[in-house]
């Protein structure tokens, strides 16, 4: 047995390591994320309890030896167990499976935040509260703590998923149809999610961050996210937006403050505050952005960003520094 | 073996008594999720009122599986001989084997009857 002591302790090591992170169901920040973690941990805890009463009764007839009990408390004994008691036990779980899904889907108290899945990231549009006009965003939910806001969910082309572990459970998103949740974050953090429904070949790289943060920081974050984006400092920069525009970005991207207008990829009016560049699959730094630009579809098979190779290399190095500094 | 035979019963012919039980349940199921898809989609009221119109279906199958347990219960008359086993090629033995799986499909049935209508006590809610 001793020799099976160390592998064991380092497998069980590795999986609880799996437990904590920024994108853990059993680590949760969202009063919904709770709820789950609890339902998991309560039928855990009941299978384990049940593993263990078979396998006893298994060892108890097997190993143990027993007299032969009557045919009548056999009969008691098979459909007691067999009938009585599950239809009992499926019943109370059930119940208190059933009777959680209200709070998880209870509507929100005032920001609406409508998320469209696209191949591959998540368009995201903010309506704060009294809102004639939402501020545009993408691959990053930015929700404020203790407050229940309301998640509309869209889908472009195919079905994806929204899942935030760490906050609560996850909603499909149909192309044509409308689906929804409502998200209450219980404590500040740095969270990601990740499309859970396969969705092409990129699905793997189509994740986003997510960040919650007290009402007051919400606000001045809201006032921020709305503003026009940040002027070029440096020559460097104003090259940058130059190349930009006269090579068409802004035909599919759009930053606002400047002419670039485009509805078909990503907003990048704050790219730089984002946590994360092509829904997850680089950061926002100089050499990222330079590597997305080059070929997009080196790091995500299937983008539709063309790739701009073809420019000079102190073009793109300038694009870079100027999308870099979009704070 | 019965003390006394009963020969001729249609009942040992009669296949659709068994599975009427059943039947119920799923006729219930369709009707209870068909109601609430209904309901929500054309958003018709309070979804408390929804609960008492599924429990009602509810009520309603419950009492028709009853009456037909009971009915398969007699016709599998256990208590009579305590036959258990219907292996023979009988009619007494066709009678009380579908008599006896009549009667478990709607013990079955009514459980299901209660697990179809447990989302709506609940997590009675449209959203």
């Amino acid at each position: 047995m001793r020799p099976l002591v160390l592998p064991a302790a380092a497998i069980l090591a590795i999986a609880l390591a799996g437990c904590r992170g920024p994108q853990s169901a059993l680590d949760p920040a969202g009063a919904d994320a709770s709820s789950l973690a609890s339902l998991f941990w309560v039928m855990l805890a009941g299978a384990v309890v049940l593993w263990l009463l078979m396998n006893g009764l298994i060892f108890y007839a097997w190993r143990a030896k027993p007299r032969p009990i009557s045919s009548k408390a056999a009969r008691i004994l098979i459909f007691g167990g067999g009938v009585v008691f599950p239809t009992f036990v499926l019943f109370f779980l059930l119940a208190y499976g059933l009777s959680m899904m209200p709070d998880q889907r209870a509507p929100g108290e005032g920001l609406r935040v409508e998320v469209t899945g696209e191949q591959w990231w998540f368009r995201v549009a903010y309506w704060p509260e009294g809102a004639s006009e939402p501020i545009h965003s993408a691959n990053e939910i930015v929700l404020p703590v203790g407050v229940r806001s309301e998640i509309t969910l869209k889908a472009d082309q195919v079905i994806h998923s929204f899942w935030l572990p760490s906050i609560a459970g996850k909603t499909d998103m149909f192309p044509g149809r409308v689906t929804r949740m409502s998200l209450l974050p219980t404590e500040p953090g740095e969270f990601r999610g990740q499309c859970a429904e396969f969705c092409g070949e990129s699905h793997a790289w189509m994740a986003f961050t997510a960040r919650t943060m007290t009402p007051d920081d919400f606000a001045a974050w809201v006032e921020a996210e709305a503003a026009p984006a940040a002027v070029p400092e440096t020559d460097l920069q104003a090259r940058g937006l130059d190349v930009f525009l006269s090579e068409g970005c802004g035909g599919c991207h759009a930053i606002r403050g400047t002419p670039a207008r485009g509805r078909v990829g990503p907003d990048l009016t704050h790219l730089a505050s984002r946590g994360n560049l092509a829904a997850g699959a680089l950061k926002v730094t100089v050499p990222d952005l330079i590597a997305w630009i080059s070929h997009p579809e080196a790091i995500k098979p299937g983008a539709k960003m063309p790739a701009f190779d073809h420019l000079p290399r102190e073009d793109i190095a300038a694009m870079a520094a100027y999308l870099e500094s979009l704070e | 073996m019965a003390a006394h035979e009963k020969p001729d019963l249609p009942a040992h012919r009669n296949l659709f008594r068994m599975i009427l039980a059943p039947t119920i349940w799923a006729i219930h199921f369709l009707l209870a999720y068909c109601t609430a898809a209904i309901w929500c989609a054309k958003d018709l009221g309070d979804p408390d009122t929804l609960t008492l119109v599924v429990t009602g279906y509810t009520v309603a199958a419950e009492v028709a599986i009853v009456f037909l347990g009971l009915k398969m219960w007699t016709q599998w008359d256990y208590l009579d001989d305590y036959d258990y086993v219907h292996s023979e090629s009988t009619d007494e033995h066709r009678r009380e084997f579908l008599g006896h799986a009549g009667f478990m499909l709607a013990c079955l049935s009514f459980v299901a009857v209660i697990f179809n209508t447990m989302p709506v006590w609940f997590a009675g809610t449209c959203l």
